[in-house]
């Protein structure tokens, strides 16, 4: 088991009313699995994305990661966590526009102390597998957005985290780059990355092993 | 990790090459006004430290009570030395009488220079620790022996063997060089002294042994104190010297040793005690500096946050990424500290380049001491304040976005952050609004100065100082050669001249009805015959002196306030006792004139017909003609060169030498008017970033507005409106206290202005305009932006 909710909720007070947008949520995920979470704008995908990646919290019940009780964590130990295990995969990208595609993807073990030499192996390892060492030395905005994409899912696994969250990974992709971006998921799964991505897609969600739809904060179909 | 920041640093800076401008630009400019006004503060604290006795050398003051007023005379009777030396030589390491600072003029193979030096007692020397080049610095004690500085020997002698080679000061003041010393430092009190001629040789050859006594004091008295021994306590046993050997005199007297560290920064006096001096410009400076500084990094700050808008992604990203807040802080202070370091090096050579101009206002002689251990210290700190004060802000609330608000596209309007913002700006702009105040005042009050009616002409006038017994002698002689030139109108001379009347006699006077309490002093003007005529005086009563009336030589004319001091009614026909001169009747009024600072009140003046040996000033009425000043001065030159061969002929134009009163005060004009535009040029920066910041977040909102129908003129209205607010803030805050300062200021001037409306509301008027038009070069850009472009970005 890679991790485990049991009646979370995550409710928010704005202008004096109280408003649900996580409403007791159980949910187990093992690992290896690959999940597609579905359900309309506003009915909580990314908000259980978020909770699950901490960078939110949820105001009430348990959330288990790898057998630790998450909201009984201080920020740091928090962060130590979703550093070690967890990578993001955002719809809008989120390539810091600074860095090169290099730097871009070597960033996170920046911040895991990884010696650097150790860091030239591992990020030139995944610019071979993603047929992008020809485009190392580009930034962002002089690459399409399939290619971002690309870039962003390379940096999310540089890390070798046993989670990915993917918040709508194929938003702002025509359906070509979607295919590839979904068919890159699909291998990596297979070779036992958990996968969680939140979707409005059937054919994406189809790549999944499991789909989790979600209404009003609280899932209806598991 | 620091290497990918201090990288990801430089490209940031090379990416967003405005925002350095705004930001480096102020910083650099805000630092090089500190570098140039710690080098300043340096130089005015370290003044003297350079000589090797520093902590133990002192001169002897005295303070004499005149009436009901204390006075203290920085120099003393020639008497006093011996005294010292003999009674309480346990004390003193040396005791040496010296002249003061002044010129002499020299003759070496028929050529006339005016050298600065001194005549001082052989034990000077050793006081000064003089390092030799060669001779010995002992040889003072022969009588016709002189000690010359590096400068001087290069100046009389070029590459010549100086050692041996005499010159001379007068036909009977010859001495020969026995020593060449290395020049003292410009950062001291001995700075250009060019020679030292032994003191007996003066003494001897003008008659001083019997010319002057306990009462004449002419002299600087340096001492150097024995280690262990402290000047207050060698003042206390010192202080009744003058009541000993001078029992004939009754005014109140105290003497005392008054140390190095205090001679230049502490050196007025009221009343008998210390009131500072140019100590209050160091403060006054060093407070400014710290101003700047902290307006630098205000700005530094408020920019950085307000820039943190285009950040707030990478921040989210970064957190998301495994960055720690604190590795954040620490990324965005390096790249802090990468711009601060970067415009420090800017500033440096800035500085470095400003430098002569800074010393030809401040009449400096400032380098940067690069070599120094101690000026690399003071950069590090200010380095290090300016990151801390500037960068731990903006590092520590660009690290604290919340990733899932920002990746969401929130950017978080932090009511506090923005506040902070606002209260900063409303910071820089009191400062400006105080400098503003300060600057304006300094120069109404100058301009007053200078409008004031003299009561007399100075145009036209040339003084030449009379340096010679001979042109004294001489001087009816002198004066008709001089008139037979048409250039020449009239032709006088004086024991000082009209623009610098400050010869004082105190004590003596006597008149019908005085407070037999009072201790009247008086300024005296001696002068020959048409001297009133010849300044344009206006006589008020009774006549001017007249070579009709042979009694006028026991005659005075008194100014208006003189009259009111000795509180005569009828003045015109009484008598004033004066010593043992005689009765001096009262002839004439004359109106009062401006002959000392204008920023000084008319002092009580009697103006008397001169004997011939006080004279010192001859003085020239110029005719109004074409080339007149041309011929006149050709003339001046043949008549005093053939009277007078011996000595160089120097003249002075009186309305020049009176334009020397506003120096000082001109000198701090520049200075604070300099800074002060610094100030306000880093404040409008600051402006600057927060409404371009302001422009950014409203985007949308204008867009929507103008979609509504607003006018270009309304949005200007809306988004100035908030700043207006901020610099009425501000000067409420600084006219009080500018108000309060400058009137500090004023309390140093008798004759002064009231710091007025005009004063202050012009202030308001420049900071106000200064705000509006910066604010509007960001704001109409916005304004007049398509917004189907600012909606569509939404």
């Amino acid at each position: 088991m890679l991790l485990e909710l049991n009646n979370a909720s995550r409710i928010i007070k704005s202008g004096g009313k109280k408003i649900t947008l996580l409403d007791d949520i159980n949910l187990t995920v093992e690992e290896g699995e690959f999940i597609s979470l579905m359900g309309p704008s506003g009915s909580g995908k990314s908000t259980l994305l978020n909770c699950i990646g901490m960078l939110d919290n949820f105001t009430e019940g348990n959330y288990q990661f790898l057998d630790e009780l998450v909201e009984q964590m201080k920020e740091k130990q928090r962060a130590k966590l979703y550093k070690e295990y967890i990578g993001f995969v955002f719809q809008a990208y989120h390539l810091i526009d600074e860095l090169t595609v290099y730097e871009n993807i070597e960033t996170p073990l920046l911040y895991k102390s990884i010696k650097s030499s150790e860091r030239k192996a591992l990020v030139g390892d995944i610019l071979d597998r993603f047929n992008i060492v020809g485009k190392k030395d580009l930034f962002p905005t002089q690459l399409s957005g399939g290619q971002q994409q690309l870039v962003g899912i390379a940096r999310a696994l540089i890390g070798k985290p046993k989670l990915i969250l993917a918040d709508e990974p194929t938003g702002n992709l025509n359906s070509k780059q979607s295919e590839e971006i979904m068919q890159l998921f699909s291998t990596l799964n297979k070779e036992g990355v958990t996968i969680i991505q939140a979707t409005h897609s059937e054919t994406n969600a189809s790549y999944g092993s499991r789909i989790i739809n979600l209404l009003d904060g609280s899932i209806v179909t598991d | 990790m620091i290497a990918t920041h201090l990288r990801i640093g430089f490209r940031n800076i090379i990416k967003n090459k405005s925002f350095l401008a705004l930001n480096a630009g102020g910083l650099i400019i805000g630092l090089t006004a500190v570098l140039l006004i710690s080098l300043w503060v340096h130089s005015e604290l370290s003044f003297n430290k350079s000589l090797t006795n520093y902590n133990d050398i002192a001169y002897v003051m005295q303070n004499i009570t005149e009436g009901d007023e204390i006075r203290s005379y920085d120099t003393q009777p020639m008497q006093l030395a011996p005294v010292l030396r003999e009674n309480y030589g346990n004390h003193f390491k040396y005791v040496a009488t010296s002249t003061r600072d002044g010129r002499f003029d020299i003759t070496y193979n028929e050529k006339i220079l005016s050298i600065k030096g001194r005549f001082a007692e052989p034990d000077l020397t050793a006081l000064l620790d003089l390092k030799m080049i060669v001779g010995n610095r002992d040889a003072l004690t022969d009588i016709s022996s002189v000690l010359i500085s590096k400068n001087t020997a290069v100046t009389l002698f070029g590459i010549q063997d100086p050692i041996g080679k005499s010159f001379s000061f007068s036909p009977s003041m010859k001495v020969k060089v026995a020593g060449v010393y290395e020049d003292l430092s410009d950062n001291s009190s001995f700075d250009d002294m060019g020679f030292i001629a032994p003191w007996n040789l003066l003494k001897t050859t003008q008659g001083y042994e019997e010319k002057l006594g306990w009462g004449n004091f002419w002299f600087v008295v340096y001492t150097q104190l024995f280690d262990g021994t402290t000047t207050t306590k060698v003042s206390t046993l010192i202080k009744d010297i003058r009541k000993k050997h001078y029992p004939e005199n009754t005014r109140e007297s105290r003497m005392y040793l008054y140390p190095m560290s205090k001679w230049h920064l502490y050196s007025e006096f009221e009343n008998g005690v210390s009131v500072g001096g140019r100590i209050t410009n160091v403060t006054v400076f060093s407070i400014i500096g710290l101003f700047i500084l902290l307006l630098a990094c205000i700005n530094f700050m408020n920019l950085s946050t307000a820039n943190a808008l285009k950040r707030t992604k990478e921040v989210g990203v970064r957190k998301t990424l495994g960055s720690s807040r604190k590795q954040l802080i620490m990324q965005f202070f390096t790249e802090s500290i990468v711009i601060i370091l970067f415009s420090f090096c800017i500033a440096l050579v800035l500085a470095f380049i400003l430098l002569p101009t800074f010393n030809t206002i401040t009449l400096k002689e400032i380098t940067i001491p690069f070599t120094e251990f101690s000026f690399w210290g003071v950069s590090l700190v200010i380095i290090v304040a300016t990151a801390i004060l500037s960068s731990l802000y903006p590092s520590i609330y660009l690290s604290g976005f919340k990733p899932v608000k920002v990746l969401k596209g929130l950017t978080s309007t932090n009511k506090n952050a923005v506040n902070i913002r606002k209260t900063l700006i409303v910071a820089q702009f009191t400062i400006s609004g105080i400098l503003i105040i300060g600057i304006l005042t300094i120069m109404a009050q100058i301009d007053h100065a200078k409008d004031r009616p003299l009561g007399y002409n100075k145009d036209l006038l040339v003084s030449v100082p009379i340096n010679s017994q001979k042109v004294r002698q001489s001087f009816e002689v002198i004066k008709s050669e001089l008139l037979a030139s048409k250039f020449i109108k009239q032709v006088t001379a004086s024991n000082v001249t009209i623009t610098k009347t400050n010869s004082t006699n105190g004590g003596d006077f006597d008149w019908k009805d005085k407070d037999p309490a009072m201790e009247p002093e008086f300024y005296t003007v001696r002068a020959t015959h048409g001297f009133g005529e010849m300044i344009d005086w206006e006589i008020l009563e009774g006549r001017d002196f007249s070579s009709d009336f042979p009694s006028d030589s026991l005659a005075f004319v008194a100014n208006e306030t003189a009259i009111k001091y000795m509180g005569l009614e009828n003045p015109v026909g009484e008598y004033v006792r004066w010593n043992k001169n005689g009765n001096y009747k009262i002839i004439g009024v004359v109106k009062d004139m401006v002959t000392l600072s204008p920023f000084d009140p008319v002092v009580p003046s009697l103006y008397v017909l001169s004997q011939e040996r006080f004279l010192n000033h001859v003085n020239i009425k110029i005719a109004s003609s074409d080339s007149a000043i041309e011929g006149a001065i050709t003339k001046m030159k043949a008549v005093f060169l053939k009277h007078n061969p011996e000595n160089l002929f120097t003249y002075r134009f009186l309305d020049e030498q009176y334009q020397e009163n506003f120096e000082e005060e001109n000198r701090i004009a520049k200075l604070i008017g300099l800074f002060a535009i610094v100030a306000i040029f880093i404040s409008c920066l600051g402006v600057l970033g927060l409404s371009t910041y302001m422009a950014i977040q409203r985007k949308k909102e204008i867009g929507i507005r103008k979609v509504l129908g607003a006018s270009i003129q309304s949005i200007w209205q809306l988004l100035s409106k908030q700043f207006l607010v901020l610099v009425m803030i501000s000067l409420i805050i600084a006219i009080p206290l500018g108000y309060y300062l400058a009137s500090q200021w004023l309390e140093g001037y008798s004759y002064r202005i009231n710091i007025n409306f005009g004063i202050i509301s012009l202030a308001g008027i420049i900071v106000l305009g200064i705000t509006l038009l910066t604010v509007s070069f960001q704001v109409i850009k916005v304004a007049i932006a398509n917004p189907v472009n600012s909606l569509r970005s939404e």
